[in-house]
């Protein structure tokens, strides 16, 4: 054991999904979807999910999602209903002529459901991830996220915007290093400033090649969430380093355009196989943090309102 | 029957791999291994089987969860093959399993589906639809439009006042109060709001040359308020809207969608059974009123006139006015009318033309 903690160790991330496998699950939950007028939608998310879970590996070993229907279907209902009692609040407000007070109970509230939502997308998607049996775990705290959340929304709306770099680092920091997967702890060391600064630059150098330098810009973004992460375990690291490149990046969205123009769409599934691929297998795991000797700590967590709530709101899962 | 191989086990404890000897006993539809110094037995119908890349993987327990990787090729192609037949296998997978063409194939006629209830069974539900809409929605939206469109033009408050006087000499079977207005515009328009407010555009008055003109083109356009056309049109673009994102599973943006058709009431294309249905209607003003019906095809030359590209008729929402006249000249040749100078129209015309 005192040896490994020095030696280096291999890692590979890998994603092997294949095109025409996701297009049939496509294709299946679309079909489902449609018969059962809607009502499929949980199992088919459930379904896809676990799809593209188990074809990412690490060091050849999948992963596992183990979310079902059934938990995100009453997510849903929940997910629903708070969405019925807040233009409840509205609607009672208007009944009482008193317009100003509903609309400011509203807006609030639903500003609040974005921390909830986060927080309980965070924790759910977690606990039901598993690499070799072991599950992955958010710990964050419901209200401490949902006040750091605001605060960082207050500073970004006075200062026009400009602190929205800080506040996606902050709130990424907050969530990912949050993040336990049995015994190891992520964490995220990224910089508001420099993230403003990167911005900064890459906005004014897309302008400047009319539009070119996105791709560019879309590896930077890449590298600034990749490069930042870590696992620790005790004095056992894991870094992560990403290899993508700008021509990647163009070659990728070239190529992807004119697979989905071409298929009118129906070529999506293999467009998206390449694009988890090229993410995942330029990823890069440097460290000494032993695979084998991770123990199962996290809990198991399976309400899925706050996955439902992100769902509806069209937020992406990833911060 | 038993099978025998070797396998990896994750006990949900640890992430050590442990090798262990699987045995797969079909008859007894049961699974066993030794972990350690302990005999495990999994019953087949608690376990949950997927096939992963290469690996057979058996899932067992909920908190935590075990489970068995089987790399073995040869073991999964023998016994796989037994699980699924005894119903070891989920239908959805059943279904992930039927292959590329068949899910392309699926693909096609879902797609082929969408697109035809899209086409002919939507338009047909959003018009039935309208009748459970009240007219005071109509009213609303029409003036909301209305104001917006008159923040940007100019009024000519006495033609307007003349154009008026012309509809309320003919009879124009509205069932609604209708209510005209003449802007000054270059543009060779004019259209119906759904609260009764027509537009027209000094332009097409320019271009009309005759009363029956007119009272044509008044006819047609106060059709599509008898009809609600308007709001016929609205239901079809929302529900087309509501159908997609059925489908899609996305179901914002149904506000956006009304906003916008609220802004382009004026130039919501009609579709060509509602523009035949309206110059049916402003055939028939014309009877009615005593007035030449080859007002309608003369009106149609003028409109024709005005348009410089020439859209191919399945491109465009209005049917080419090609086709309108042919189609209102089979109705003038099959019908017997009337022609009685309408002197004080002709008068309210010429004052108009000023």
């Amino acid at each position: 054991m005192e040896n490994s903690v020095s030696e280096l160790k291999n890692y590979e991330l890998d994603y092997k999904g294949k095109g025409e496998d996701l297009f049939g699950i496509t294709i299946v939950n679309w079909l489902l979807t449609a018969v059962t007028l809607g009502f499929y939608y949980p199992w088919a998310k459930a379904k896809r999910l676990q799809y593209l879970y188990s074809n990412t590996t690490l060091n050849d070993e999948p992963f596992a999602f183990h979310g079902t229907g059934k938990e995100m279907f009453k997510g849903f209902i929940k997910a629903l209903l708070i969405f019925a009692a807040l233009y409840g609040v509205l609607f009672l407000f208007l009944y009482l002529e008193m317009p100003g007070m509903g609309l400011i109970l509203f807006y609030l509230g639903f500003l609040a459901i974005f921390p909830i939502a986060i927080h309980g997308a965070y924790r759910y998607r977690m606990s039901r991830t598993s690499w070799r049996g072991i599950r992955f775990g958010y710990r964050g705290d419901r209200k401490e996220f949902t006040l750091e959340f605001f605060k960082n929304i207050g500073l970004t709306i006075i200062t026009l915007g400009i602190y929205g770099s800080w506040m996606t680092i902050n709130l990424r920091r907050y969530l990912l290093g949050n993040i336990r997967f049995g015994n190891t702890e992520f964490e995220y060391e990224g910089d508001g400033g420099e993230y403003f600064v990167m911005n900064l630059k890459n906005y004014f150098l897309t302008i400047f090649t009319l539009g070119i330098y996105i791709f560019w810009w879309q590896k930077e973004l890449f590298e600034y969430y990749v490069n930042n992460l870590s696992v620790h375990k005790g004095k056992e690291n894991l870094e992560f380093r990403s290899k993508v490149t700008g021509g990647g990046f163009l070659k990728l969205s070239i190529v992807n355009f004119f697979i989905v123009i071409f298929t009118l769409g129906l070529g999506y599934s293999w467009a998206f196989t390449r694009n988890m691929k090229y993410f995942l297998s330029n990823i890069e795991l440097e460290g000494n943090l032993c695979l084998d000797t991770i123990t199962q700590t996290e809990a198991n967590y399976n309400d899925a309102t706050g996955e439902d709530l992100e769902d509806a709101l069209d937020m992406d899962f990833v911060l | 029957m038993l099978f025998k191989t070797t396998a990896r086990f994750y006990d949900g404890k640890t992430s050590v791999p442990q090798n262990i000897e699987v045995f797969l006993d079909i008859k007894q539809d049961k699974l066993s291994f030794e972990n350690g110094q302990q005999k495990i037995v999994w019953k087949n119908t608690a376990i949950k089987f997927s096939k992963n890349n290469n690996n057979l993987i058996c899932e067992h327990g909920n908190d935590p969860i075990q489970q068995i990787f089987i790399s073995d090729a040869d073991f999964i192609k023998k016994t796989y093959p037994i699980l699924k037949s005894k119903g070891h296998q989920h239908w959805y997978d059943g279904l992930v399993n039927l292959g590329f063409m068949n899910h392309l194939l699926i693909a096609i006629s879902l797609l082929a589906l969408i697109g035809l209830s899209y086409v002919y069974v939507l338009p047909w539900v959003a018009e039935k639809a309208v009748t459970i809409i009240p007219e005071s929605y109509d009213n609303e939206i029409g003036q909301l439009a209305f104001n917006e469109e008159m923040l940007l033009n100019k009024i000519d408050s006495s033609k307007t006042k003349t154009l008026n006087q012309f509809a309320s000499e003919l009879k124009l079977n509205n069932k609604k109060k209708l209510k005209f207005t003449v802007v000054n515009s270059d543009i060779v328009n004019a259209y119906a709001l759904p609260d009764g407010n027509i537009v027209v555009f000094t332009g097409i008055l320019n271009a009309l040359q005759s009363t029956e003109e007119l009272a044509g083109l008044l006819g047609h356009e106060s059709s599509h308020v008898n009809n609600r056309h308007s709001m016929k049109m609205l239901c079809r673009n929302l529900s087309g809207y509501l159908f997609i994102s059925a489908i899609l599973g996305d179901a914002n943006g149904v506000m956006a969608i009304i906003g916008d058709n609220v802004n382009s009431l004026n130039n919501l294309s009609f579709s060509r059974k509602f523009e035949t249905e309206a110059d049916n209607d402003g055939y028939t003003v014309l009877i009615k009123n005593n007035l030449n019906p080859e007002g309608m095809t003369k009106l149609f030359t003028r409109l024709k006139e005005e348009e410089t590209i020439d859209i191919p008729e399945f491109l465009s929402s209005h049917p080419v006015t090609d086709e309108r006249i042919k189609e209102i000249q089979k109705r003038i040749k099959s019908g017997k009318h009337n022609t009685i100078d309408n002197q004080k129209l002709t008068f309210l015309f010429q004052k108009i033309k000023e």
